[in-house]
């Protein structure tokens, strides 16, 4: 009765050692998971966005072609009221169809042109792929 | 095939994907800090210091991560100042500069804990609440600036880590905002003691 009351020195000790040691068994597991946690993060969101440029469907590549497309158009808008040839205008067209099909292949545009965030990298892109779809 | 076409942007690809993986874990860091405080969760408070801690960690490595990848981006060509001194790089210089300053702040208040000793206890607990302000300061980042801000999958992502962690922030700040109200009442209120009655 009085054992289980008060459990001698020894046992405390030793009790209060497995807790300590529990503990940092605890704390080792936790920081495997959250290292588990962070390298599956950036696999998950690395395989995303590779799916999407592949697919065509980068947010900055798509912003760049559509930029290139009404770059393209203002082109013909005012070469046409500058009156120049009528081959060049339908050259053009044909440009801003081919720009529209680059905004589905989002990956060839941009291997010919570079990559980046924003709007800056899809620029140097966009006149790469103008280039091609004219040629 | 596949790795081929995305060769070029490999250093890209590998920048988002670090930085969207900071962001979780910067929200998850700020959430399991903050639980570390409630009253609910007291019996549970060494594991979530643990985690609180390899979270950080986890999230400024994803930070570093971030940064140093779009070194060897070969459109936007950035050098070490470009990414790590606010107001260096011509990109949007604005939001950039956000998120270096974000990385900063958190870099020296997330280590701060391993001198908290010699800060001081004290005066440590009130300079970590600005880490919250810093993580704001790099969502205010991505949002402006990622690439991937106006994606669903990312505002899902996103949405799961950071709107728990403002809920708990909001829920913090209107607590240690009750706490002033109620300590500074009965102060106010207190009738005068009289002379020598402490004694």
């Amino acid at each position: 009765m009085s054992e289980s009351r008060r459990p001698p020195a020894m046992d405390a000790k030793a009790l209060a050692r497995a807790r300590r040691e529990a503990l940092r068994a605890r704390t080792r597991a936790i920081r495997r998971r959250v290292a588990a946690l962070a390298v599956g993060l950036f696999a998950l969101t690395f395989l995303i966005v590779s799916a999407q440029l592949a697919s065509g469907h980068d947010p900055a590549l798509l912003a760049a072609a559509r930029r290139r497309s009404t770059s393209t158009e203002t082109t013909r808008h005012s070469a046409a009221a500058q009156g120049t040839t009528t081959s060049t205008g339908s050259e053009t067209e044909s440009g801003s169809t081919g720009s529209s099909d680059s905004e589905a292949s989002g990956v060839e545009t941009s291997a010919s042109g570079g990559s980046g965030e924003g709007g800056s990298p899809g620029e140097a892109s966009s006149s790469s792929a103008v280039t091609t779809s004219q040629s | 095939m596949f790795a081929t076409a995305l060769g070029p942007h490999l250093f890209w690809i590998a920048s988002r994907a670090a930085g969207t993986a900071a962001l979780l874990l910067s929200s998850a860091t700020v959430c399991a800090g903050l639980l570390i405080g409630a009253r609910t969760l007291a019996g549970r408070r060494a594991e979530l210091r643990a985690a609180h801690e390899a979270l950080s960690l986890a999230a400024l490595a994803a930070i570093a991560v971030h940064g140093l990848t779009l070194l060897g981006d070969g459109f936007l060509h950035p050098s070490l100042a470009d990414v790590s001194v606010p107001f260096v790089s011509g990109y949007e210089t604005l939001w950039t500069s956000a998120g270096i300053v974000a990385f900063w702040a958190l870099l020296v208040l997330g280590l701060s804990y391993y001198a908290r000793t010699r800060i001081g206890v004290a005066r440590w607990r009130r300079l970590h609440r600005l880490a919250a302000l810093a993580w704001l300061l790099g969502l205010a980042h991505s949002l402006g600036e990622g690439t991937d801000a106006g994606q669903t999958w990312f505002l899902a992502m996103v949405a799961l880590a950071v709107v728990p962690a403002l809920a708990l922030l909001a829920a913090r700040a209107l607590d240690s905002l009750a706490r002033g109200q109620r300590s500074a009442r009965p102060r106010a209120q207190a009738p005068p003691t009289p002379a020598g009655a402490a004694r």
